[in-house]
């Protein structure tokens, strides 16, 4: 499995979509701008949501309104930001492979993702609102988890 | 004294030197920095979608703004207070890059805006209802502060990669 999972990074590193994007100076850079783009919109609605979840932000829409108004401009962000990523990714695979924080990261990120189109998903598209405490403990871990993705990929520069 | 000058001292200040040498103080402010972006430029972007049509239908504008403004104010809050903090550290670095000037000025020009925005068209926001379409100078104005904000975060980041 671990010689699987080498395998798969050298073959990022070595695709011609990384030796291009490691062949212009300015190439990650724009690509990185993109990244933090999706990444304010990603986190903005997943505060959005989590803000409403603890009974703060917009808090006179029900928690379902919330929910499906910021639905589709979380997809935007995680698109963009995961779409962006992997570009990132395939430009330095053998260095993430070397990078302890890139797996806390991914394992974040799989958790997140996870969670918030199965469990929390759930809890916000009911017409009933959850139990405060429920709503509360839903929005600690969504941010957590989302939050924890950012602080790990900026750990990745530094290890 | 020139400009530069205040900047180099800034820059040389013992806060300043502390800051950009210590290994953990400036990837911990400038990590604060990044994810303070969802409380700030994430918040506003909702409301200017809301402006131009695009989404967040549930809320009339006025409500968002309203109900937000307590959160984008803490946010920005952060921002500035951070961002201050990387400006002491790196002052004379800063003076020199086009990136950083190019931020400031469309800084300025999002504050304006905001503040054109506050004026002309807030006090009338109770008129537009859920269903009701903001008045086009209203949906100028949320278009402005997205491409602003956009630019901001650019030239942000390209100032963190010491470009010109």
């Amino acid at each position: 499995m671990g010689r699987i999972v080498f395998y798969f990074f050298r073959w990022a590193d070595e695709s011609s979509v990384g030796a291009a994007i490691r062949a212009s100076t300015w190439v990650f850079a724009f690509i990185e701008v993109f990244h933090l783009l999706g990444l304010t919109l990603l986190l903005g609605t997943v505060v959005l949501v989590d803000l409403r979840l603890c009974g703060y932000g917009l808090r006179r829409q029900s928690i379902a309104e919330v929910a499906s108004d910021a639905l589709p401009w979380m997809l935007v962000g995680m698109a963009v930001t995961i779409g962006s990523g992997s570009l990132l990714f395939v430009s330095e695979a053998m260095k993430c492979y070397g990078s302890p924080p890139f797996f806390v990261k991914m394992g974040f990120l799989f958790t997140a993702l996870v969670f918030t189109f199965t469990l929390h998903r759930k809890l916000t598209k009911r017409n009933t609102p959850p139990p405060p405490v429920w709503g509360k403990v839903a929005a600690g871990l969504s941010l957590f988890l989302w939050f924890g993705v950012g602080l790990a990929g900026r750990a990745i520069a530094f290890y | 004294m020139s400009l530069f000058d205040i900047c180099q001292a800034l820059q040389d200040s013992a806060i300043g030197t502390s800051i950009r040498e210590s290994l953990w103080t400036f990837p911990v402010i400038e990590t604060i920095h990044i994810l303070a972006l969802a409380l700030s430029v994430g918040m506003v972007v909702m409301l200017d979608l809301r402006l131009i049509g695009a989404g967040m239908r549930h809320t009339p504008a006025g409500q968002i703004m309203g109900q937000l403004k307590k959160w984008y104010l803490i946010g920005f809050g952060t921002m500035a207070a951070s961002g201050v903090l990387l400006f002491w550290s790196e002052a004379a670095k800063c003076y020199r890059s086009d990136s950083f000037r190019i931020k400031l000025l469309l800084l300025l020009l999002g504050g304006l805006n905001a503040l054109y925005f506050e004026i002309v068209y807030k006090p009338r926001m109770g008129q537009w209802e859920t269903g009701q379409s903001p008045p086009a100078g209203a949906k100028v104005c949320g278009w402005c502060s997205m491409i602003l904000w956009i630019g901001v975060i650019g030239f942000g980041r390209w100032t963190a990669y010491g470009m010109k």
